[in-house]
Protein backbone atom coordinates (compact mmCIF):
# COMPACT_ATOMS: atom_id res chain seq x y z
CA UNK A 1 0.00 0.00 0.00
CA UNK A 2 1.42 2.92 -1.03
CA UNK A 3 2.12 5.74 2.05
CA UNK A 4 -0.60 8.86 2.57
CA UNK A 5 0.89 11.63 1.82
CA UNK A 6 0.30 14.66 4.17
CA UNK A 7 1.63 17.90 3.69
CA UNK A 8 1.16 20.71 6.74
CA UNK A 9 1.33 24.05 5.60
CA UNK A 10 3.85 25.36 8.50
CA UNK A 11 3.48 29.27 6.91
CA UNK A 12 3.34 32.11 9.35
CA UNK A 13 -0.79 32.61 8.76
CA UNK A 14 -1.41 28.69 9.36
CA UNK A 15 0.75 28.68 12.27
CA UNK A 16 -1.27 31.43 13.78
CA UNK A 17 -4.15 29.32 12.99
CA UNK A 18 -3.03 25.82 14.46
CA UNK A 19 0.02 24.35 12.31
CA UNK A 20 1.57 23.05 15.15
CA UNK A 21 -1.16 21.26 16.81
CA UNK A 22 -1.98 19.35 13.21
CA UNK A 23 1.05 18.34 13.12
CA UNK A 24 1.53 17.28 17.55
CA UNK A 25 -1.92 15.14 16.22
CA UNK A 26 -0.09 13.01 13.63
CA UNK A 27 3.19 13.02 15.93
CA UNK A 28 1.07 11.06 18.47
CA UNK A 29 -0.46 8.83 16.27
CA UNK A 30 0.69 4.97 16.96
CA UNK A 31 3.70 4.03 15.36
CA UNK A 32 1.97 1.43 13.29
CA UNK A 33 -0.06 4.40 11.98
CA UNK A 34 2.63 6.67 11.50
CA UNK A 35 4.81 4.21 9.35
CA UNK A 36 1.42 4.82 6.88
CA UNK A 37 2.12 8.20 6.91
CA UNK A 38 4.70 10.52 4.46
CA UNK A 39 4.35 13.91 6.40
CA UNK A 40 6.35 16.65 4.69
CA UNK A 41 6.01 20.64 5.84
CA UNK A 42 5.08 23.26 3.36
CA UNK A 43 5.89 26.97 3.47
CA UNK A 44 3.03 28.12 1.81
CA UNK A 45 -0.18 26.04 0.09
CA UNK A 46 -1.45 29.08 -1.38
CA UNK A 47 -4.82 29.78 0.29
CA UNK A 48 -3.48 31.87 3.49
CA UNK A 49 -6.79 33.30 4.04
CA UNK A 50 -8.31 30.00 5.07
CA UNK A 51 -6.05 28.09 7.30
CA UNK A 52 -4.63 25.57 9.05
CA UNK A 53 -4.34 24.37 5.22
CA UNK A 54 -2.91 20.84 4.75
CA UNK A 55 -2.46 18.77 1.68
CA UNK A 56 -3.33 15.07 1.62
CA UNK A 57 -2.72 13.14 -1.57
CA UNK A 58 -2.37 15.82 -3.21
CA UNK A 59 -5.62 17.53 -2.47
CA UNK A 60 -5.72 20.91 -0.70
CA UNK A 61 -7.72 21.27 2.28
CA UNK A 62 -8.66 24.58 4.78
CA UNK A 63 -9.71 25.17 8.16
CA UNK A 64 -8.89 21.63 8.77
CA UNK A 65 -8.93 21.05 12.61
CA UNK A 66 -6.92 17.80 14.59
CA UNK A 67 -10.09 15.96 14.73
CA UNK A 68 -10.63 16.29 11.13
CA UNK A 69 -7.13 15.59 10.42
CA UNK A 70 -7.11 12.50 12.33
CA UNK A 71 -10.60 11.00 10.82
CA UNK A 72 -9.03 11.23 7.28
CA UNK A 73 -5.96 9.47 7.98
CA UNK A 74 -8.05 7.25 9.73
CA UNK A 75 -10.51 6.68 6.91
CA UNK A 76 -7.44 6.51 4.66
CA UNK A 77 -6.21 3.99 6.35
CA UNK A 78 -9.36 1.85 6.72
CA UNK A 79 -10.11 2.18 3.01
CA UNK B 1 -4.01 19.03 23.70
CA UNK B 2 -4.74 21.78 21.23
CA UNK B 3 -3.68 24.73 22.04
CA UNK B 4 -5.10 27.06 19.05
CA UNK B 5 -8.86 26.71 20.03
CA UNK B 6 -11.56 28.62 18.39
CA UNK B 7 -11.33 31.36 20.67
CA UNK B 8 -7.93 31.73 19.90
CA UNK B 9 -8.63 31.39 15.86
CA UNK B 10 -11.31 33.71 16.68
CA UNK B 11 -9.46 36.59 18.28
CA UNK B 12 -6.21 35.95 15.69
CA UNK B 13 -8.42 36.65 12.46
CA UNK B 14 -9.62 39.75 14.27
CA UNK B 15 -6.19 40.87 14.60
CA UNK B 16 -5.32 39.69 11.36
CA UNK B 17 -8.06 41.18 9.19
CA UNK B 18 -7.73 45.04 11.14
CA UNK B 19 -3.83 44.36 10.19
CA UNK B 20 -4.14 43.74 7.00
CA UNK B 21 -7.10 46.86 6.23
CA UNK B 22 -3.85 49.28 7.98
CA UNK B 23 -1.58 47.94 5.43
CA UNK B 24 -4.08 48.69 2.41
CA UNK B 25 -4.73 52.08 4.15
CA UNK B 26 -8.50 51.05 4.10
CA UNK B 27 -9.42 50.68 8.17
CA UNK B 28 -11.61 53.45 8.57
CA UNK B 29 -13.79 52.88 4.96
CA UNK B 30 -14.14 49.29 5.72
CA UNK B 31 -14.17 48.40 8.89
CA UNK B 32 -17.56 46.90 9.45
CA UNK B 33 -16.27 44.65 6.66
CA UNK B 34 -14.34 42.96 9.24
CA UNK B 35 -17.86 42.16 10.96
CA UNK B 36 -18.65 39.86 7.97
CA UNK B 37 -15.66 37.90 7.24
CA UNK B 38 -14.78 36.83 10.45
CA UNK B 39 -18.69 36.28 11.14
CA UNK B 40 -19.97 34.39 8.35
CA UNK B 41 -23.80 33.10 7.62
CA UNK B 42 -22.55 29.53 6.87
CA UNK B 43 -20.96 29.55 10.66
CA UNK B 44 -19.73 27.87 12.59
CA UNK B 45 -21.94 29.34 15.29
CA UNK B 46 -20.39 30.11 18.84
CA UNK B 47 -23.17 31.29 20.25
CA UNK B 48 -26.95 32.32 20.25
CA UNK B 49 -27.53 33.67 16.59
CA UNK B 50 -24.80 35.28 14.14
CA UNK B 51 -26.69 39.06 15.32
CA UNK B 52 -25.27 38.30 18.99
CA UNK B 53 -21.57 37.20 17.41
CA UNK B 54 -21.65 40.68 15.60
CA UNK B 55 -22.70 42.51 18.63
CA UNK B 56 -19.77 40.90 20.79
CA UNK B 57 -17.10 40.98 17.32
CA UNK B 58 -17.90 44.60 17.50
CA UNK B 59 -16.81 44.90 21.21
CA UNK B 60 -13.65 42.96 20.12
CA UNK B 61 -12.87 44.82 17.60
CA UNK B 62 -12.94 48.61 19.51
CA UNK B 63 -10.67 46.87 22.22
CA UNK B 64 -8.42 45.74 19.26
CA UNK B 65 -8.13 49.06 18.43
CA UNK B 66 -7.52 50.42 21.79
CA UNK B 67 -10.58 52.65 22.15
CA UNK B 68 -13.93 52.70 24.47
CA UNK B 69 -16.77 50.82 23.75
CA UNK B 70 -19.00 54.36 23.57
CA UNK B 71 -17.68 55.39 20.10
CA UNK B 72 -18.58 53.91 16.58
CA UNK B 73 -16.83 51.71 15.01
CA UNK B 74 -15.86 54.04 12.12
CA UNK B 75 -14.75 56.74 14.54
CA UNK B 76 -13.08 53.90 16.88
CA UNK B 77 -10.92 53.21 13.53
CA UNK B 78 -10.52 56.93 13.22
CA UNK B 79 -8.78 56.95 16.02
CA UNK B 80 -6.47 54.28 16.17
CA UNK B 81 -5.43 55.50 12.74
CA UNK B 82 -4.29 59.12 13.85
CA UNK B 83 -2.00 56.72 16.82
CA UNK B 84 -4.60 57.54 20.05
CA UNK B 85 -4.98 55.33 22.67
CA UNK B 86 -7.53 55.61 24.75
CA UNK B 87 -7.01 56.06 28.70
CA UNK B 88 -8.44 52.89 30.01
CA UNK B 89 -7.39 49.48 31.77
CA UNK B 90 -5.52 47.21 29.69
CA UNK B 91 -7.30 43.82 30.64
CA UNK B 92 -11.32 44.14 30.48
CA UNK B 93 -14.16 42.02 30.46
CA UNK B 94 -16.38 42.63 27.57
CA UNK B 95 -20.10 42.31 29.41
CA UNK B 96 -21.81 41.28 26.46
CA UNK B 97 -19.50 38.22 25.82
CA UNK B 98 -19.45 37.10 29.22
CA UNK B 99 -21.56 33.96 29.40
CA UNK B 100 -23.20 34.69 33.39
CA UNK B 101 -21.36 31.42 34.76
CA UNK B 102 -23.02 29.78 37.13
CA UNK B 103 -22.13 31.04 40.61
CA UNK B 104 -23.52 28.33 42.74
CA UNK B 105 -20.10 26.18 43.67
CA UNK B 106 -21.70 23.04 44.55
CA UNK B 107 -24.62 21.71 42.48
CA UNK B 108 -26.20 18.39 42.62
CA UNK B 109 -26.60 16.51 39.30
CA UNK B 110 -28.90 14.06 37.37
CA UNK B 111 -26.52 11.21 38.73
CA UNK B 112 -28.09 11.49 42.68
CA UNK B 113 -30.10 8.62 42.77
CA UNK B 114 -31.78 9.81 46.13
CA UNK B 115 -30.34 6.61 48.03
CA UNK B 116 -31.19 5.30 51.32
CA UNK B 117 -27.76 6.42 53.12
CA UNK B 118 -27.82 10.77 52.56
CA UNK B 119 -24.06 10.65 53.08
CA UNK B 120 -24.31 14.51 51.42
CA UNK B 121 -26.90 15.26 54.08
CA UNK B 122 -25.71 13.92 56.82
CA UNK B 123 -21.91 15.44 56.24
CA UNK B 124 -22.84 18.95 55.74
CA UNK B 125 -22.00 20.74 58.84
CA UNK B 126 -24.66 23.34 58.33
CA UNK B 127 -27.87 21.40 57.43
CA UNK B 128 -28.12 22.76 53.98
CA UNK B 129 -29.24 19.70 51.78
CA UNK B 130 -32.30 18.51 51.62
CA UNK B 131 -34.44 16.32 49.36
CA UNK B 132 -36.83 17.96 46.89
CA UNK B 133 -38.68 16.31 44.10
CA UNK B 134 -36.61 13.20 44.74
CA UNK B 135 -33.01 14.74 44.53
CA UNK B 136 -30.65 16.03 47.21
CA UNK B 137 -31.22 20.34 46.82
CA UNK B 138 -28.34 22.60 48.35
CA UNK B 139 -30.05 25.56 50.45
CA UNK B 140 -27.66 28.46 48.82
CA UNK B 141 -28.39 30.81 51.66
CA UNK B 142 -26.83 28.00 53.84
CA UNK B 143 -24.34 26.46 52.09
CA UNK B 144 -20.86 27.21 53.08
CA UNK B 145 -19.21 25.61 50.21
CA UNK B 146 -17.07 23.61 51.83
CA UNK B 147 -17.55 20.63 49.67
CA UNK B 148 -17.85 18.15 52.35
CA UNK B 149 -20.95 16.64 50.67
CA UNK B 150 -19.41 16.51 46.96
CA UNK B 151 -16.52 14.23 49.19
CA UNK B 152 -19.24 11.88 50.58
CA UNK B 153 -21.81 11.09 47.54
CA UNK B 154 -20.95 7.76 46.69
CA UNK B 155 -22.13 8.45 43.20
CA UNK B 156 -20.05 11.26 42.28
CA UNK B 157 -23.35 12.95 41.94
CA UNK B 158 -22.04 16.43 43.64
CA UNK B 159 -20.07 18.64 40.71
CA UNK B 160 -17.73 21.82 41.76
CA UNK B 161 -18.25 24.32 39.40
CA UNK B 162 -15.56 27.03 39.46
CA UNK B 163 -15.95 30.20 37.34
CA UNK B 164 -12.57 29.67 34.71
CA UNK B 165 -12.00 33.45 35.34
CA UNK B 166 -12.44 33.53 38.96
CA UNK B 167 -9.83 30.19 39.25
CA UNK B 168 -7.29 31.88 37.16
CA UNK B 169 -7.23 34.76 38.82
CA UNK B 170 -4.66 34.30 41.82
CA UNK B 171 -5.44 38.06 43.34
CA UNK B 172 -9.21 37.67 43.56
CA UNK B 173 -9.30 40.45 41.45
CA UNK B 174 -12.51 39.42 39.55
CA UNK B 175 -15.34 38.39 40.56
CA UNK B 176 -18.90 38.02 39.21
CA UNK B 177 -21.62 41.26 39.55
CA UNK B 178 -25.25 41.19 40.64
CA UNK B 179 -25.87 39.86 37.05
CA UNK B 180 -23.23 37.41 37.34
CA UNK B 181 -21.07 38.87 34.82
CA UNK B 182 -17.73 39.41 35.13
CA UNK B 183 -16.03 42.44 36.67
CA UNK B 184 -12.49 43.53 37.44
CA UNK B 185 -11.57 45.54 40.48
CA UNK B 186 -8.89 47.56 39.49
CA UNK B 187 -7.01 48.38 42.71
CA UNK B 188 -6.07 44.67 43.12
CA UNK B 189 -5.87 43.44 39.10
CA UNK B 190 -1.99 43.73 38.07
CA UNK B 191 -2.96 42.79 34.23
CA UNK B 192 -1.17 39.57 33.97
CA UNK B 193 -3.78 37.84 32.04
CA UNK B 194 -4.76 34.97 33.19
CA UNK B 195 -8.49 35.45 33.03
CA UNK B 196 -8.03 36.43 29.44
CA UNK B 197 -6.43 32.80 28.95
CA UNK B 198 -8.71 31.23 31.55
CA UNK B 199 -12.12 32.27 30.14
CA UNK B 200 -13.63 29.81 27.05
CA UNK B 201 -15.86 32.19 25.77
CA UNK B 202 -12.73 34.79 24.97
CA UNK B 203 -14.99 37.70 27.00
CA UNK B 204 -11.91 38.90 28.27
CA UNK B 205 -9.53 40.74 26.30
CA UNK B 206 -6.79 43.64 26.38
CA UNK B 207 -6.23 46.13 24.14
CA UNK B 208 -4.27 46.29 21.49
CA UNK B 209 -1.95 48.48 19.83
CA UNK B 210 -1.06 47.00 16.58
CA UNK B 211 -2.88 49.72 14.27
CA UNK B 212 -0.89 52.09 16.08
CA UNK B 213 1.85 50.37 15.01
CA UNK B 214 1.37 50.09 11.54
CA UNK B 215 0.93 53.26 11.21
CA UNK B 216 4.19 54.26 12.76
CA UNK B 217 5.81 51.61 10.73
CA UNK B 218 4.28 53.40 7.56
CA UNK B 219 4.94 57.28 8.52
CA UNK B 220 8.68 56.75 7.61
CA UNK B 221 9.71 57.16 11.15
CA UNK B 222 12.53 54.97 12.53
CA UNK B 223 10.57 52.42 14.31
CA UNK B 224 13.01 50.24 16.42
CA UNK B 225 11.29 46.70 17.75
CA UNK B 226 12.86 45.55 21.29
CA UNK B 227 12.40 41.62 20.87
CA UNK B 228 11.82 39.65 24.42
CA UNK B 229 14.11 36.95 24.83
CA UNK B 230 10.96 34.43 24.88
CA UNK B 231 11.00 35.51 21.33
CA UNK B 232 13.03 32.15 19.56
CA UNK B 233 10.55 29.50 18.64
CA UNK B 234 7.37 31.43 18.80
CA UNK B 235 6.40 31.56 15.09
CA UNK B 236 7.51 28.04 14.27
CA UNK B 237 9.81 25.56 16.10
CA UNK B 238 12.13 25.44 12.97
CA UNK B 239 12.48 29.57 12.62
CA UNK B 240 15.60 30.84 13.59
CA UNK B 241 16.25 34.53 15.18
CA UNK B 242 17.41 35.70 11.31
CA UNK B 243 14.23 35.06 9.56
CA UNK B 244 12.27 36.95 12.28
CA UNK B 245 14.57 39.47 12.37
CA UNK B 246 14.25 39.67 8.71
CA UNK B 247 10.44 39.70 8.72
CA UNK B 248 10.92 42.71 11.02
CA UNK B 249 12.42 44.60 8.67
CA UNK B 250 10.32 43.87 5.56
CA UNK B 251 7.29 45.27 8.09
CA UNK B 252 9.07 48.09 8.15
CA UNK B 253 10.79 48.39 11.44
CA UNK B 254 14.07 49.98 11.40
CA UNK B 255 16.02 48.10 13.91
CA UNK B 256 15.56 44.83 15.90
CA UNK B 257 16.99 44.89 19.91
CA UNK B 258 16.88 42.12 22.08
CA UNK B 259 15.56 42.95 25.07
CA UNK B 260 18.13 40.71 26.77
CA UNK B 261 20.99 43.18 25.86
CA UNK B 262 18.70 45.31 28.46
CA UNK B 263 18.98 42.46 30.95
CA UNK B 264 22.39 42.59 30.77
CA UNK B 265 22.33 45.62 32.33
CA UNK B 266 19.89 45.20 34.64
CA UNK B 267 21.91 41.99 35.69
CA UNK B 268 24.96 44.14 36.68
CA UNK B 269 22.69 46.86 38.35
CA UNK B 270 20.62 45.03 40.32
CA UNK B 271 23.77 42.70 41.86
CA UNK B 272 25.15 46.32 42.24
CA UNK B 273 21.78 47.22 44.24
CA UNK B 274 21.46 44.01 46.26
CA UNK B 275 25.03 44.12 47.22
CA UNK B 276 24.93 47.47 48.47
CA UNK B 277 21.36 47.14 50.31
CA UNK B 278 20.99 43.79 52.07
CA UNK B 279 21.18 42.95 54.75
CA UNK B 280 22.20 46.34 56.17
CA UNK B 281 19.02 48.56 54.58
CA UNK B 282 16.55 45.93 53.86
CA UNK B 283 16.60 41.83 55.01
CA UNK B 284 15.95 40.68 51.68
CA UNK B 285 15.81 42.29 48.02
CA UNK B 286 13.10 40.99 44.90
CA UNK B 287 13.89 41.20 41.02
CA UNK B 288 11.70 43.60 39.65
CA UNK B 289 11.45 42.64 35.77
CA UNK B 290 8.18 40.87 35.88
CA UNK B 291 5.20 44.17 36.06
CA UNK B 292 2.67 41.60 36.68
CA UNK B 293 4.45 40.16 40.48
CA UNK B 294 5.93 44.63 40.93
CA UNK B 295 2.31 44.86 40.28
CA UNK B 296 1.41 42.39 43.02
CA UNK B 297 3.79 43.86 45.75
CA UNK B 298 2.67 47.17 45.68
CA UNK B 299 -1.12 46.46 45.60
CA UNK B 300 -0.87 43.68 47.65
CA UNK B 301 2.11 43.79 49.91
CA UNK B 302 2.31 47.62 50.22
CA UNK B 303 4.32 47.00 53.82
CA UNK B 304 7.29 45.76 52.20
CA UNK B 305 7.05 47.64 49.03
CA UNK B 306 10.87 48.58 49.72
CA UNK B 307 11.77 45.33 48.92
CA UNK B 308 11.67 45.50 44.91
CA UNK B 309 14.82 46.04 43.49
CA UNK B 310 14.44 49.59 42.31
CA UNK B 311 16.29 49.07 39.06
CA UNK B 312 13.99 49.41 35.78
CA UNK B 313 13.00 46.13 33.83
CA UNK B 314 15.13 44.61 30.85
CA UNK B 315 12.79 46.49 28.54
CA UNK B 316 12.98 49.92 30.13
CA UNK B 317 16.86 49.35 29.57
CA UNK B 318 16.86 48.83 26.43
CA UNK B 319 14.11 51.35 25.33
CA UNK B 320 16.62 53.73 27.33
CA UNK B 321 20.08 53.13 25.56
CA UNK B 322 17.79 53.19 22.27
CA UNK B 323 16.14 56.99 22.68
CA UNK B 324 19.76 57.70 24.20
CA UNK B 325 21.20 57.07 20.59
CA UNK B 326 18.37 58.30 18.35
CA UNK B 327 15.56 60.17 20.72
CA UNK B 328 13.73 60.19 17.58
CA UNK B 329 13.24 56.43 17.92
CA UNK B 330 9.67 55.24 18.20
CA UNK B 331 10.22 52.22 20.61
CA UNK B 332 8.30 49.30 20.31
CA UNK B 333 8.46 46.05 22.48
CA UNK B 334 7.00 42.94 21.79
CA UNK B 335 7.01 40.30 24.27
CA UNK B 336 4.64 37.33 25.68
CA UNK B 337 3.62 39.96 28.35
CA UNK B 338 -0.13 41.75 28.45
CA UNK B 339 0.82 43.58 31.81
CA UNK B 340 3.97 45.11 30.02
CA UNK B 341 1.37 47.06 28.41
CA UNK B 342 0.50 48.88 31.34
CA UNK B 343 4.48 49.26 32.75
CA UNK B 344 5.36 51.15 29.02
CA UNK B 345 1.74 53.06 29.41
CA UNK B 346 3.58 54.11 32.72
CA UNK B 347 7.08 54.66 31.15
CA UNK B 348 5.73 56.55 27.96
CA UNK B 349 8.75 58.35 26.13
CA UNK B 350 10.70 55.15 26.92
CA UNK B 351 8.24 52.38 25.80
CA UNK B 352 5.86 54.29 22.99
CA UNK B 353 4.26 51.11 22.10
CA UNK B 354 3.55 47.19 23.20
CA UNK B 355 2.43 44.44 21.63
CA UNK B 356 2.47 40.08 22.29
CA UNK B 357 4.05 37.99 20.08
CA UNK B 358 0.79 36.76 18.78
CA UNK B 359 -0.20 40.35 17.98
CA UNK B 360 2.88 40.44 16.28
CA UNK B 361 2.36 37.51 14.15
CA UNK B 362 -1.19 39.05 13.10
CA UNK B 363 0.84 42.17 11.66
CA UNK B 364 3.19 40.15 9.83
CA UNK B 365 0.45 38.06 8.41
CA UNK B 366 -1.75 40.96 7.29
CA UNK B 367 1.60 42.45 5.74
CA UNK B 368 1.29 39.29 3.87
CA UNK B 369 4.61 38.67 5.19
CA UNK B 370 5.50 34.48 5.61
CA UNK B 371 8.23 34.00 8.16
CA UNK B 372 9.00 30.53 6.98
CA UNK B 373 9.85 32.01 3.87
CA UNK B 374 12.55 34.43 5.04
CA UNK B 375 16.57 33.41 4.00
CA UNK B 376 18.27 32.27 7.09
CA UNK B 377 21.76 34.22 8.25
CA UNK B 378 24.59 34.54 10.69
CA UNK B 379 23.10 35.70 13.51
CA UNK B 380 24.11 36.08 16.85
CA UNK B 381 22.54 37.32 19.89
CA UNK B 382 23.81 40.82 21.26
CA UNK B 383 23.28 39.58 24.69
CA UNK B 384 24.86 36.98 27.17
CA UNK B 385 23.74 33.51 28.28
CA UNK B 386 22.56 34.88 31.35
CA UNK B 387 20.64 37.29 29.62
CA UNK B 388 18.91 35.09 27.72
CA UNK B 389 17.79 33.00 30.33
CA UNK B 390 15.36 35.75 31.76
CA UNK B 391 13.13 34.36 29.60
CA UNK B 392 12.65 30.92 31.93
CA UNK B 393 11.51 30.94 35.38
CA UNK B 394 15.04 31.08 37.28
CA UNK B 395 17.27 32.95 35.03
CA UNK B 396 17.12 36.14 36.71
CA UNK B 397 18.68 34.47 39.96
CA UNK B 398 21.18 32.45 37.62
CA UNK B 399 22.45 35.93 35.98
CA UNK B 400 22.90 37.93 39.54
CA UNK B 401 24.67 35.07 40.87
CA UNK B 402 26.92 34.29 38.34
CA UNK B 403 27.59 37.82 38.21
CA UNK B 404 27.83 38.37 41.39
CA UNK B 405 30.68 35.09 41.69
CA UNK B 406 32.73 37.45 39.68
CA UNK B 407 33.54 40.01 42.21
CA UNK B 408 33.24 36.60 44.94
CA UNK B 409 30.47 37.44 46.07
CA UNK B 410 28.34 34.61 44.73
CA UNK B 411 28.31 33.35 48.39
CA UNK B 412 26.23 36.05 49.83
CA UNK B 413 23.11 35.20 47.95
CA UNK B 414 20.90 33.29 49.19
CA UNK B 415 18.11 32.52 46.46
CA UNK B 416 14.78 31.61 46.50
CA UNK B 417 12.05 32.20 43.95
CA UNK B 418 8.36 30.84 42.80
CA UNK B 419 6.20 31.18 39.71
CA UNK B 420 2.76 32.18 39.87
CA UNK B 421 1.38 35.24 41.63
CA UNK B 422 -0.12 33.49 44.86
CA UNK B 423 2.90 31.15 45.09
CA UNK B 424 4.51 34.38 45.20
CA UNK B 425 2.99 36.42 47.70
CA UNK B 426 3.07 33.09 49.58
CA UNK B 427 6.82 33.31 49.53
CA UNK B 428 7.32 36.83 50.10
CA UNK B 429 5.47 36.77 53.32
CA UNK B 430 7.46 33.75 54.73
CA UNK B 431 10.11 35.82 53.95
CA UNK B 432 8.65 38.57 55.71
CA UNK B 433 7.96 36.71 59.07
CA UNK B 434 11.61 35.90 58.74
CA UNK B 435 10.57 31.82 58.19
CA UNK B 436 13.38 31.51 55.15
CA UNK B 437 16.94 32.16 54.90
CA UNK B 438 16.47 33.36 51.39
CA UNK B 439 17.70 36.85 50.91
CA UNK B 440 16.86 37.78 46.77
CA UNK B 441 13.97 36.67 45.35
CA UNK B 442 13.03 36.06 42.18
CA UNK B 443 9.26 36.80 41.28
CA UNK B 444 7.42 35.76 38.29
CA UNK B 445 3.65 35.30 37.39
CA UNK B 446 3.37 33.13 34.70
CA UNK B 447 4.32 29.50 35.09
CA UNK B 448 7.31 28.86 33.66
CA UNK B 449 8.47 32.31 33.08
CA UNK B 450 7.89 34.43 30.77
CA UNK B 451 8.02 31.55 28.16
CA UNK B 452 4.90 30.84 29.49
CA UNK B 453 3.17 34.18 29.44
CA UNK B 454 -0.65 35.11 28.09
CA UNK B 455 0.81 36.48 24.73
CA UNK B 456 2.86 33.30 23.17
CA UNK B 457 2.42 31.38 19.77
CA UNK B 458 4.14 28.19 21.16
CA UNK B 459 4.15 25.41 24.10
CA UNK B 460 5.97 26.85 26.91
CA UNK B 461 7.43 23.30 27.33
CA UNK B 462 9.02 23.80 23.73
CA UNK B 463 10.22 27.14 23.82
CA UNK B 464 11.75 26.75 26.98
CA UNK B 465 14.30 24.67 25.45
CA UNK B 466 14.91 26.37 22.47
CA UNK B 467 15.50 29.67 24.80
CA UNK B 468 17.57 27.46 26.83
CA UNK B 469 20.14 26.42 23.35
CA UNK B 470 19.68 30.14 22.46
CA UNK B 471 21.20 31.08 25.24
CA UNK B 472 23.42 28.74 25.30
CA UNK B 473 24.97 29.84 21.84
CA UNK B 474 25.86 32.97 22.98
CA UNK B 475 29.12 34.76 22.37
CA UNK B 476 29.05 36.20 25.80
CA UNK B 477 28.69 33.56 29.25
CA UNK B 478 27.94 36.92 31.55
CA UNK B 479 27.01 40.55 31.62
CA UNK B 480 30.64 41.65 31.90
CA UNK B 481 31.41 39.55 29.12
CA UNK B 482 29.18 41.82 27.02
CA UNK B 483 31.69 44.83 25.83
CA UNK B 484 29.07 46.62 24.27
CA UNK B 485 26.99 46.69 27.64
CA UNK B 486 29.94 47.70 29.77
CA UNK B 487 30.46 50.52 26.67
CA UNK B 488 27.29 51.35 27.70
CA UNK B 489 26.94 51.51 31.49
CA UNK B 490 30.74 53.24 31.38
CA UNK B 491 29.20 56.44 29.65
CA UNK B 492 26.85 56.69 32.71
CA UNK B 493 23.02 56.77 32.66
CA UNK B 494 20.37 56.33 35.11
CA UNK B 495 18.65 52.25 35.27
CA UNK B 496 16.39 52.90 38.68
CA UNK B 497 13.20 53.86 39.18
CA UNK B 498 13.71 55.88 42.50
Amino acid sequence: MALIAIEICMGSACYLLGAQDLLEAIESLPPEKKAKIDLRGATCLKACGSGPNIKIDGVLMSNITPEQLLNLINEKIDR
Amino acid sequence: MTQVTEVVKLRRRVLTEIARLTFSGELIENISDILNTVVTEDGPRYRCCIHKERAVLQERIKLALSQPADVSLEAAAQNAVNGIIADMPVVQVMPIACDQCPIDKFLVTNACRNCLAHHCINSCPKKAIMVVQNRAYIDKTKCIECGLCKKSCPYGAIIEVNRPCEGACDLKAITAGSDRRALIDYDKCVQCGGCKTACPFGAIIDRAEIVQLIQALKSGKRVYAIMAPAFIGQFGPKIHASQVIGALKQAGFHEVYEASFGADIVTIEETAEFLGSVPERRPFMTTSCCPAFVGMVEKHLPDIEHIVSSTVSPMIATGKVIKEQDPEAVTVFIGPCIAKKAEAERSRGVIDLTVTFEELACVLVGAGINITAMTEADYKSMASLTANDFARAGGVIQAVIKHAEKANAGANIKPHRAEGLSNCKMALLQMKAGKSDANFFEGMACSGGCVGGPGVLTNPKVTGKLVENYAASSEYKTATDNQNVVETLNKGGYWHTK
